[in-house]
């Protein structure tokens, strides 16, 4: 608690210095911004209305693999965020549900307990309701809480485990949730799964090599992705309009279109806003601000070497291309940037990086990746009936 | 009484209208036969009709209407007429509208999955039905009853073996469509594909309903299941046999059948307990046995996890009485249909004659009009040609089933970046 304080006062302190320093020329670079810090620095958000417990986390691991929590049991939580695609999906977009495909990146789950919201444009305050907006999702999940709460009852396994974690005679759709969440706030690159830069932060100053050092310097300095990426989490955890540009799947890919315009029907478009949003506007949906189209969360660039493709619209397919498309000031390779130029942070210029530079910049951002972090799927528990032939028959007389 | 029957009718055309109105109805209905029975008034009801014949303390506005409906319940009890069995009246289709109804209700784009459509489980050559005892149900779970025909469903008034749609078949298309274990479709999902296919984009402005839409999905399948009305029955042209002329006689007669198979449909479209014994195997597959639990729970049903057999119309009322009613099946298409019962118990039709010979199965909560009926071996004969006579052509012609292919991927909007969406 000390150190957080401690913590804060500093940050204070130099927000102040800095708005008297640098107060005329505009944004600041340097002072106000939280360094990078290892992530030990932080522990992991415990909610007081979930606690974590040995038997809850295996719980939650079980279901976090079990399909049955979806519309039709074929998609489960690991269906989007498989443990071998960096426990995120290799594509631009999510797969979606069978029938569907998504519109945004999946993001991994990997330190995801840390950020106070979840998704592109933050429309879930916790991992709880980020599990079930997921699982329910027309074009994710697409499962119904009924059905879903139904097929726990008749797993034995399960009865028995939400009966010990959460003393409820039946398993209870919403504690499904809470165990899915207390697995993911296990799930993060703490201990064995130590990224280099951690190491590194924390006095090992063998963990970066030189290359990486160079990037570092690059980071927090010439390229300035410090700005936003920044602190223990490398992330400001907010949103930003940086010049994504559409996916072309969009332009190419009738399955896309069709989600294209569900989703601006489901987030709760304007008539006008249906007809002719031609990207995904993020966070405006949630503010409904026009300044706030195009708008996404900061991501975390922990774990990332593991992750792409890259961006809410995973529009990059590798680190390169997104050092590239920071280097030209938020444009891609054919020129092609956000539909809300009006809307780009002031921030996103032209960082006139040489080839050695955005090499050191790619070394530095894969030395935030520890250890992959891999896990045998569990075997997935069994149905059984839940009576009796003969209390059935019994049932059948009594009539 | 004409004045009352007029009235009750206008009263019945009004609830035909909102689902609300309609359960209100239902409910004050058999609230109103309890509390006659407890006042032991029900002759008082069928012999008096000036001033307060029975006895009834008019206090509310919805007291007054349940006591007519009483009146007209009693009535046409005691008059012992039922309304008679005969042809199925015609029905004014939009041919536009009614195409693109058939060439969505073929579609397995219209599931959540896209692994199944209205036909899967109302399948042309069941009769549109299908021809398991319970329905296949949404991919990854099963069902806990009979898929029944849509083939006349457009003449109905109430949907579902337990009645629990009573107001038109738009509801039911979209219960049918957005129920997690029938097809899990979201229908906004549902819109997007739609207008996606440029096949689709012209027929809804063809048959007038403009863009695509899911209201217009909702108001297109109804009218194809317009055109799925029976035709060319032996009973309807007036063509059947003698074995099924005596078989009609024994229907209206000896057998009793025309107490609850009356009217064009053969069916008075009310709940009655016969007595069919429980499928166990809604129980013992999970599959189909969560379905049954989803389905409880959201009827708000007392003790769902505990129960151990279908308590039917109960989930509509949840009155006790009501436990284990059914709505009366429809008669006709009964050839294709097979099996039969609300979870398809009974295989044959030759089976379902005897098991109303023997009165019907054993429930304490059976309907009082269900006495072994003591038929010969020739009068089931007949009856069983009299229920064939009822079937008429199969539906299974270009006229009622699309036949084109589906695209197997969906077309790209081209130009998307400068056409509205």
């Amino acid at each position: 608690m000390k150190k957080v304080t401690k913590l804060r006062f500093t940050v204070l302190a130099a927000a102040i210095t800095t708005t008297f320093v640098l107060g005329c020329v505009g944004q600041a670079t340097a002072g106000g911004i939280p360094p990078l810090a290892s992530l030990d620095t932080l522990d992991v958000p415990i909610p007081p209305d979930n606690k974590q417990s040995p038997a809850k986390v295996e719980l939650g691991k079980i279901l976090f693999f079990d399909p049955r929590i979806g519309g039709d049991a074929s998609t489960g939580c690991s269906t989007c965020h498989e443990p071998d695609q960096g426990w995120a999906w290799s594509e631009d977009f999510s797969r979606g549900y069978p029938g569907t495909v998504h519109w945004r990146n999946s993001q991994t789950i990997i330190n995801s307990a840390f950020y106070p919201r979840q998704f592109w444009a933050g429309s879930a305050s916790s991992n709880e309701k980020q599990a079930k907006s997921a699982a329910t999702g027309g074009v994710a999940g697409n499962g119904e809480s009924d059905i879903m709460e139904a097929r726990l009852a008749l797993i034995p396994d399960y009865v028995t485990r939400f009966k010990d974690v959460f003393g409820t005679e039946w398993p209870l759709i919403t504690d499904v949730w809470l165990a899915i969440s207390a697995f993911e706030r296990t799930m993060n690159t703490l201990g064995k799964h130590e990224a280099p830069l951690d190491k590194y932060l924390k006095g090992d100053k063998s963990a970066l090599n030189e290359q990486q050092i160079k990037g570092k310097a690059l980071f927090e300095g010439k390229a300035g992705c410090i700005q936003c990426h920044n602190g223990a989490l490398v992330t400001d955890s907010d949103y930003h309009n940086i010049g994504v540009p559409p996916n072309k799947r969009w332009e190419e890919d009738g399955l896309a279109q069709i989600t294209f315009r569900f989703e601006q029907y489901a987030k709760g478009q304007t008539q006008e806003g249906y007809r002719k949003a031609k990207s995904d506007w993020g966070f405006y949906y949630r503010s409904k601000n026009k300044w706030d189209r195009g708008k996404f969360r900061t991501p975390s660039l922990r774990y990332a070497a593991y992750t792409a493709p890259y961006m809410h619209n995973g529009v990059f397919m590798s680190l390169e291309e997104v050092v590239d498309f920071y280097n030209v000031g938020g444009k891609d390779e054919e020129g092609r940037t956000t539909l809300f130029p009006e809307n780009m942070d002031k921030r996103i210029k032209p960082l006139g990086l040489n080839d050695d530079e955005k090499e050191a910049l790619v070394a530095f951002i894969e030395s935030m990746s520890g250890p992959e972090i891999t896990m045998k799927k569990p075997t997935m528990p069994p149905y059984a009936p839940l009576f009796t032939k003969a209390q059935l028959q019994a049932a059948q007389e009594a009539k | 009484m004409r004045a009352i029957n007029n009235w009750l009718e206008k009263c019945t055309n009004k609830y035909d209208q909102s689902a609300g109105i309609y359960i209100n109805f239902l409910r004050t209905e058999v609230l109103f036969k309890e509390f006659l029975k407890s006042r032991n008034t029900k002759t008082k009801v069928k012999t008096e009709l000036g001033g307060n014949p029975m006895g009834v303390r008019v206090v509310t506005g919805r007291s007054i209407l349940a006591a007519i409906m009483g009146l007209g319940v009693a009535f046409s009890a005691q008059a012992g007429k039922y309304p008679d069995i005969g042809p199925l009246p015609q029905l004014k289709i939009n041919k536009a509208k009614a195409e693109l109804g058939k060439r969505l209700f073929f579609d397995k784009r219209l599931s959540g999955d896209a692994a199944i459509s209205c036909a899967t489980c109302h399948d042309p050559k069941s009769g549109y039905a299908h021809p398991d005892a319970l329905s296949p149900g949404y991919p990854g779970n099963g069902h806990f009853r009979n898929a029944q025909t849509v083939v006349n469903a457009a003449h109905k008034k109430v949907w579902n073996h337990d009645g629990r749609i009573g107001t038109n078949l738009n509801d039911m298309t979209r219960e049918m469509l957005t129920e997690d274990y029938i097809m899990n479709m979201d229908m906004r999902i549902m819109q997007e594909r739609v207008k996606q296919d440029p096949v689709y984009v012209k027929m809804f402005k063809d048959a007038g309903y403009g863009e695509p839409s899911n209201g217009s999905v909702r108001k297109a399948i109804p009218e194809y299941l317009q055109t799925l009305t029976s035709r060319n029955s032996l009973f309807d042209k007036g063509k059947m046999s003698a074995s099924a002329k005596k078989g009609m006689a024994l229907f209206k007669g000896k057998g009793g059948c025309i107490q609850c198979h009356n009217g064009p449909l053969l069916t008075d479209q009310k709940a009655h307990n016969t007595g069919v014994a429980e499928n166990f195997d809604i129980f013992l597959d999970p599959n189909n046995h969560q379905a049954f639990i989803a389905f409880t729970m959201f009827q708000g049903v007392p003790d769902y996890m505990n129960l151990k057999r279908d308590p039917g119309y109960y989930n509509v009322t949840l009155l006790k009485q009501d436990i284990g009613k059914f709505i009366t099946p429809q008669l006709r298409e009964l050839k294709y249909t097979a099996p039969y019962m609300h979870n398809g118990m009974i295989k044959t039709l030759a089976d379902v004659v005897e098991f109303y010979n023997q009165g019907g199965g054993k429930d304490s909560r059976k309907d009082s009009a269900l006495k072994p009926l003591d038929l010969s071996k020739a009068e089931k004969k007949d009856l069983l040609a009299f229920l064939n006579a009822l079937s008429g052509d199969q539906l299974t012609s270009d006229e009622h089933v699309w036949k084109g292919k589906y695209p197997a991927e969906y077309e790209v909007i081209a130009d998307w970046n400068n056409v509205k969406n």
